[in-house]
């Protein structure tokens, strides 16, 4: 059953996980929505970094948030800065960077501080819904 | 080109090549042709003349004997002229004729080409960091696309499709765009195409281009344009002006964020275009090294050290003066004053 692997439920139905998807552009986050909502994901919008901290830090999503999906290039609190905070407040959370700048030397360094996947828009929607599939057995990983 | 003195000339003959020496004497600012002449009404050398505003004066002793001329370039290629000259022209006068006269246009258009040449280097070079800029610019747009398009193919609701074929649309218009922008920029800047520019314009254009070379993220605008500010000159030269100076002002605002400000005004028959940052400043010292070639701060493979040295040519070659102030850790700002070339009596659309 649902409930016994990584899922909860909402509104009755069963949840993959909850997902958070940091980019400045509007029309990013809501294809990234619609392509993980259809694969069953509950999923969270940041507009910047420092709005992705405050998400991260109310209520339940403390505890409940499983994936963290970040841009690089954005105001306030940049995806680099953001990945950092990520990384030691929240080291459990698995963090994917989607980013429209491929960059080797970036890429390296980032996944050197644990992200685990580093992605390039743009990306088809199998291969983000299975890098979150992934990053999702990496927390479970984790937890145990 | 370095000419010290202030050079007053006049240009005998207004065929192809007195045509010649006076499109590239006017971009000189030491240089000033206080006339123009030709037996025949319809060279089109005259013709030229009144569209820069330089005086066509009918007959030759008025202009050479006149208006404190130091300078008489002969290209009429008669030979009766010289001699009719050596009676007429004020003591102190130097003339320059025939074979003389056509060795020193060669030499000006050689200058200029050099300069030109100058200018598109640098300008290709500062393109390639552009590319974060551009990857970000048309990745995103096409990340909406294949999301889109992706959907679509599953997409029951009618209404549904039709309104993300329309993103799609958008998206690829947006994305078309950019290379629109960057090719106008990255084009060689035609030469002699002196016409008149809406600054304001001009500005927001600049900002467009600015927008690749340096996040705007965390910088906050503020334009202050005054309506009617134009001026006359190449647009795709100052539009180059106009883009190095405001990379700059972001640049220096990288680490702490800040204001930019782009402000125009019009004062006494001059248009002001000022460009402000709060960012790190130059010291007192480098002040006035900025301007000159191959003066750079940014690590080596960053910068040419060419951007602010072409950006004086460009100016002083559109009779303007560009003005620097600036404090450590509290900003900079740009003044470029030019000649109003709003047409007397006309009002301007901005």
């Amino acid at each position: 059953m649902d409930e016994f692997k990584s899922g909860f439920f909402i509104g009755g139905e069963a949840c993959e996980g909850r997902v958070l998807v940091v980019d400045d552009e509007p029309d990013i986050r809501k294809v990234v929505k619609m392509t993980l909502q259809k694969a069953g994901y509950e999923v969270l919008e940041a507009e910047n970094g420092e709005k992705a901290i405050e998400v991260i830090n109310s209520g339940e999503n403390r505890l409940l948030l499983d994936v963290v999906i970040c841009d690089i290039r954005m105001p306030k609190i940049n995806g680099a800065e953001a990945v950092a905070y990520f990384r030691s407040n929240y080291p459990r959370v698995p963090l994917i960077v989607l980013t429209g700048f491929p960059d080797t030397d970036m890429a390296t360094s980032f996944l050197r501080q644990g992200v685990v996947d580093y992605l390039v828009k743009p990306v088809e929607g199998e291969k983000l819904r299975s890098a979150v599939a992934r990053a999702l057995e990496q927390r479970e990983l984790a937890k145990l | 080109m370095e000419i010290s003195d202030h050079t007053k000339v006049a240009i005998l003959g207004a065929g192809r090549d007195g045509l010649a020496l006076l499109d590239l004497l006017h971009h000189i600012p030491s240089i000033e042709i206080v006339g123009i002449t030709d037996r025949n009404p319809a060279a089109p050398g005259l013709q030229r003349a009144r569209e820069l505003q330089i005086p066509v004066i009918i007959n030759v002793p008025d202009l050479i004997g006149n208006h404190g001329v130091n300078l008489i370039l002969d290209a009429t290629g008669d030979p009766a002229m010289e001699a009719s000259l050596h009676t007429h022209k004020l003591p102190g006068a130097n003339i320059l004729s025939g074979s003389a006269s056509r060795l020193l246009w060669k030499l000006i258009r050689h200058e200029s080409k050099l300069e030109a040449e100058l200018l598109q280097s640098e300008k290709l070079a500062g393109i390639g960091s552009f590319a974060a800029g551009i990857a970000h610019d048309i990745n995103n747009p096409l990340q909406l696309i294949l999301g889109l398009a992706e959907n679509l193919a599953e997409e029951r609701d009618l209404t549904a499709v039709h309104e993300q074929a329309q993103d799609i649309i958008q998206a690829v218009k947006r994305t078309s765009a950019i290379c629109r922008d960057l090719t106008r920029y990255s084009r060689r800047a035609s030469p002699h195409q002196d016409v008149l520019v809406p600054v304001n314009d001009k500005l927001d254009e600049a900002l467009k281009i600015a927008r690749y070379a340096s996040s705007l993220h965390d910088i906050e605008m503020s334009k202050q344009y005054q309506p009617g500010a134009v001026v006359k000159g190449n647009p795709d030269e100052l539009l180059h002006v106009l883009v190095n100076l405001i990379t700059n002002a972001v640049h220096a605002m990288e680490r702490t964020g800040g204001t930019l400000t782009l402000e125009t005004t019009l004062h006494d028959g001059q248009v002001h275009v000022r460009i402000s940052d709060t960012g790190c400043g130059i010291a007192l010292d480098k002040l006035d090294e900025i301007f000159e070639p191959f003066f750079t701060t940014k690590a080596p493979g960053k910068g040419t050290g060419l951007g602010l040295y072409n950006v004086k040519t460009i100016v002083n070659k559109m009779h303007g003066a560009i003005a620097v102030d600036s404090h450590i850790d509290r900003g900079t700002t740009f003044t470029l004053t030019f000649p109003n070339a709003k047409p007397a009596g006309q009002g301007y659309l901005s």
